[in-house]
């Protein structure tokens, strides 16, 4: 099992009463899953996965990830361990606007400390698993948003995590580039890749292995 | 409309506090500081103003013919002005004034107790009031000084003689040289001088009451004692009138130059033009030669100027911080800017809205400089000793004017830049809210804070070397030890047998040295022309100073040749000890050429024609004799028995003693010395008003106006360091908003707060880098300019610019340190969520 979440509640405080963004959530990934969370705008998907990628915290329960309790874990080694296993990918890209896609591929491992040669190499392998070896001395304005997007699985990628967190990755995209980054995600779940993304689209859910529905903070209630 | 734009400027302020408070902050320091500045030089560019004819009045100046002929000095003979009256009828009235130095005044009645010594204390001619404004109070300013030994005083003056009787027709005595006591009559009492006046005085007498002197003294053309003031008829051409009347001097000064020098005037002037200067009235105070020899204060028009350029600049750098921040805080705006294009509102309407705010902004920040000029205004006086006050510029229309005028101007300066750059945003883009991914005019602010942090980092490094200068000018080799040195004044009050003063100073076991002296460091500038037995014609310029031997041990002076005086050797008394310097300028050479050609044993004479000569008997090593902002002048010691020169027996003299540390432990042992030696002198006579001084203050005082540079130059450098910190602060502020998404996406990506720390605040680094490779050019340049006023001069050593620059990155650092910590440890999912 990569990861379990037991009665995970988290909840924000709003005019003197709590208002539950996520209620008792019980739920586990093993490795090699294909998870998709579906759900109403508002339903809190983002916030789980959010939770999952140790970006937020929750109120009640625990999380285990590869055996470490995440929600006893300091900031510190907290950020380590999903600096280690978690890749993420974002609805918006979020790729950095000043730099190159090359050197937005490089970031994560300039913060993971690895050397230069490392880099590069491993620079190279993903620009040329990508097709995307033309671009890389382009900025992320000069790209589509499906080859945007591209980069922003690529980055994910490059550290080699065990799994990828993906919000919406192809909401910003035509169904073409959706078709495609799918694609790549059903081949990369293939390799070993555990995937879990946050989407709309049915489709989109369909090439997963399992679907999360989500309402109200809460699963299947 | 207006009333809308007001609202909406207004909610805008109040929702953005922190941008409202820097804005209005910073402007209100730099405004502050500009109006202070203003006030100060509006205060140093009007004195002498209130005299009524002032337009016209000219104070005629010459070449020092004293010392260096290239100097212009305000002391002219007595009869420049009798030259003037016969042959420049372009003078509605010519008048002088007489410097008689200090004199000791007492009311006849009550000889002790209203005895006081009277510094400010000139004579006049009896058309003076004819020509300067003083006012009267009582007394006829026509006829006051019309007749000998009659006087006028200031009521300050009066009160403290007459306390509140009439003063009128009373009489006063003063002491004159030979200690005989003369009767003056009070014919006036004048308002206190203003203090924005170049002539400061507390009583004037007749000139009249000198007419013997002036009679019969042969000197009129080099009796410098006088200064000259002419009033010239309406509609002269003053260069034309300066053209003619220089035809006066060679026409007039050479029965003099035979009679004293038996010199031609050619030779007397040895090739230098004997120049009338005429200076306008308005010009004496801030004029920058003749500086010496003024009645009262004058001004440095050095200071003038560092001071309005830095007004100006502190100015400039609060409206370019308003600028950068109105146009940091514009994306927040671009909504507003967008809904109303979209509304229909023109691009000239919004700029004419922003220009509003922007004057908004400036009045509210003038209201508040107003408020704290007023608050803070006694401090800066005390410490730049002048008297500013704000309250009369307020009901001055002139002055409101000009304030609503600067108002308006700063507010549309200021807010133009913003409103251009806001208004031009397109609307769609705008409410798509996609202005702030591609900010533009990035290039331009950072241009302004490299401009503003060049500037600020320019101002502490010329701040730092003003200090180090003063260090270094305090620590100086003076070639004595000036440290514990007490000057008891007003020798010369006691009569010249000193004698039995002297042995009780001498037992006294707190004194380890007495000796005595007609002047002392760093105030002899009294000089006169020598030459040479080997060269007739050759006149060698040399200050003098009359002291006995054990004087030169108190000092402890080094000979480099010969020997002190000899009290046992009656002959000592003719002879002469120099300083290096002055066998130099006699052309006897330097100390290498002493063994082959001692200067011991040679004559010098007075130039003045008279047949005693002096020989050498010992030099002295150099030593400071006036200010270390001079050169050390050439020095001739003469014995203070030595009666064949001719002011024996006149002048101020003084006791120097050196205190003996084994005795003289702390302040209290100190105020006991001084209440002992008070009581010594009072025993012998009574009437000799007991004054004393250090000599390391006294040095210390002739840095006066540069210590108060100093510390009025830091106080300015801080201003405008705060507003450059205000400034960054809010681009930080900004900057982090911009780069929050980015600082977000670094650290999903696995960056430690550490790291993002580093890379915001770095841009900044690079931005202060710059400014300190831009401030030290121009730093040092400005100091090397500065420094050429010392004749010794602090190294401009590098060191002083790596502190000032890792003083500047520190402060950045500190200043963006907040802003950069919140956003690198900030939550990024706060930041990534797509609206």
């Amino acid at each position: 099992m990569l990861l379990q979440l037991k009665n995970v509640s988290k909840w924000v405080q709003s005019g003197g009463q709590n208002v539950f963004l996520l209620k008792d959530i019980n739920f586990w990934v093993n490795e090699g899953d294909f998870i998709s969370i579906m759900g109403p705008s508002g339903s809190g998907k983002s916030t789980l996965l959010n939770i999952i990628g140790m970006l937020d915290h929750f109120n009640e329960g625990t999380y285990t990830f590869l055996e470490e309790s995440v929600h006893s874990l300091k900031e510190k080694h907290r950020a380590n361990l999903y600096k280690q296993y978690i890749g993420f990918v974002f609805q918006a890209y979020h790729l950095i606007d000043e730099l190159t896609v090359k050197e937005n591929l490089e970031m994560p491992l300039l913060y993971k400390k690895q050397g230069s040669s490392e880099r590069k190499a491993l620079v190279a392998d993903m620009l040329d698993r990508f097709n995307i070896v033309g671009k890389k001395d382009l900025f992320p304005s000069q790209l589509s948003g499906g080859q945007q997007q591209l980069v922003g699985v690529a980055r994910a990628l490059i550290a080699s995590p065990k799994l990828i967190l993906a919000d919406e990755p192809t909401g910003n995209l035509n169904s073409k580039q959706g078709d495609e980054i799918m694609g790549i995600f059903k081949e990369l779940n293939k390799e070993g890749v555990t995937i879990i993304q946050v989407t709309h689209s049915e489709k989109n859910a369909a090439y997963g292995s399992r679907v999360l529905n989500l309402l109200d903070g809460c699963i299947e209630c | 409309m207006i009333r809308n734009y007001i609202k909406i400027a207004w909610r805008n302020a109040m929702r953005q506090k922190q941008f409202t408070i820097l804005n209005i902050l910073g402007l209100s320091i730099g405004i502050s500081t500009c109006f202070i500045i203003g006030l100060y030089i509006h205060s140093e560019m009007t004195y002498d103003t209130f005299h009524e004819k002032g337009e016209r009045i000219y104070r005629i100046n010459q070449p020092n013919i004293w010392d260096d002929w290239n100097e212009k000095s305000s002391n002219t003979g007595a009869n420049v002005a009798i030259a003037l009256r016969e042959d420049a009828p372009e003078f509605e009235e010519v008048t002088r004034l007489f410097r008689t130095g200090t004199q000791i005044v007492r009311t006849n009645t009550d000889a002790l107790a209203n005895l006081h010594k009277e510094e400010h204390y000139f004579a006049a001619e009896e058309n003076f009031f004819d020509i300067f404004s003083f006012q009267f109070l009582q007394g006829n300013p026509k006829t006051a000084l019309s007749e000998p030994m009659s006087m006028v005083m200031t009521i300050t003056t009066a009160k403290r003689y007459f306390g509140d009787q009439n003063p009128i027709d009373k009489t006063v005595e003063v002491k004159s040289d030979d200690g005989s006591w003369e009767t003056y009559t009070v014919t006036g009492v004048l308002a206190d001088v203003p203090y924005k006046s170049h002539i400061q005085f507390n009583i004037l007498v007749s000139l009249k009451s000198f007419s013997d002197q002036l009679r019969v003294h042969d000197w009129k053309w080099i009796w410098t004692a006088f200064s000259t003031y002419g009033l010239v008829k309406e509609g002269t051409d003053i260069q034309a009138f300066t053209d003619r009347i220089q035809a006066i001097p060679p026409k007039w000064a050479p029965p003099t130059t035979q009679r004293i020098f038996n010199q031609t005037f050619k030779e007397f002037t040895a090739g230098h033009d004997w120049s009338l200067y005429l200076q306008p009235l308005k010009e004496i105070y801030l004029s920058e030669s003749p500086a010496m020899h003024s009645f009262g204060p004058t001004g440095n028009p050095m200071f003038v100027k560092i001071f309005g350029a830095i007004g100006l600049l502190v100015l400039v750098l609060s409206s370019i911080n308003f600028m950068n921040l109105s146009t940091a805080r514009s994306s927040k705006r671009a909504k507003e800017i967008g809904v109303r294009k979209v509304l229909g509102s023109k691009r000239r309407t919004l700029i004419k809205q922003f220009v509003l705010e922007s004057t908004l902004f400036v009045l509210i920040g003038t209201i508040f400089a107003l408020l704290f000029v007023q608050l803070s205004l006694h401090i800066f006086n005390t410490i730049a000793n002048v008297q500013l006050d704000l309250i009369p510029y307020l009901g001055n229309p002139l002055f409101l004017g000009i304030l609503l005028l600067f108002i308006l101007g700063l507010g549309l300066i200021s807010g133009s830049y913003p409103a251009f750059y806001l208004s031009m945003f397109q609307p769609v883009e705008t409410l798509k809210g996609k202005v702030s991914a591609k900010f533009r005019g990035k290039g331009i602010r950072n241009g302004l804070v490299i401009f503003q942090f060049t500037i600020s980092i320019a101002l502490v490094i010329c701040t730092l070397f003003v200090q180090k200068q003063l260090v270094y000018t305090s620590s100086l080799d003076l070639g004595f030890e000036k440290d514990n040195i007490l000057q008891i004044h007003n020798i010369e009050q006691i009569g010249f047998d000193t004698e039995a003063l002297k042995t009780t100073f001498a037992m006294n076991p707190a004194f380890s040295k007495v000796g005595k002296s007609f002047g002392l460091p760093p105030n002899i500038w009294s000089g006169d022309r020598y030459k040479t037995l080997e060269s007739e014609n050759q006149v060698v310029q040399l200050r003098n100073v009359r002291t006995e031997e054990d004087y030169l041990d108190v000092l402890g002076v080094q000979f480099i040749a010969g020997r002190n005086f000899d009290s046992s050797r009656s002959n000592d008394k003719y002879k002469v000890i120099l300083n290096e310097e002055a066998v130099k300028a006699l052309g006897w050479g330097a100390l290498e050429t002493y063994t082959t050609d001692s200067p011991i044993g040679k004559k010098i004479a007075l130039a003045s024609g008279r047949e005693d000569q002096f020989e050498v008997m010992g030099v002295v090593k150099n030593f400071n004799i006036n200010s270390v902002q001079q050169k050390i002048a050439p020095l001739v010691i003469i014995h203070h028995q030595n009666d064949k020169v001719w002011d024996y027996g006149t002048g101020l003299s003084y006791y120097s003693m050196r205190l003996n540390p084994a005795v003289i432990k702390n302040a209290n042992d100190l105020q006991a010395l001084i209440e002992g030696v008070k009581e010594n002198i009072t025993q012998i006579d009574p009437s000799v008003p007991f004054e004393y001084s250090f000599m390391d203050q006294n040095f210390e005082s002739t840095f006066i106006a540069e210590q108060r540079m100093g510390v009025i130059l830091s106080i300015f450098t801080l201003m405008a360091l705060i507003i450059a910190c205000l400034g960054l602060f809010g681009l930080a502020a900004f900057t982090a908003e911009q780069r929050i998404k980015e600082l977000g996406i670094r650290k999903v990506l696995g960056a430690k707060v550490s790291e993002l720390a580093f890379l915001f605040s770095s841009e900044f680094t690079k931005l202060i880098l710059i400014s300190i490779a831009f401030a030290s050019p121009i730093a040092y340049l400005l100091v090397n300019e500065w420094l050429k006023d010392f004749a010794y001069r602090t190294p401009i050593d590098i060191w002083v610019f790596i502190l000032a620059g890792i003083s500047a990155l520190v402060i950045t650092l500190l200043t963006v340190g907040f802003q950069t910590l919140k956003a690198a440890s900030s939550n990024p999912i706060e930041n990534l969520r797509m609206e």
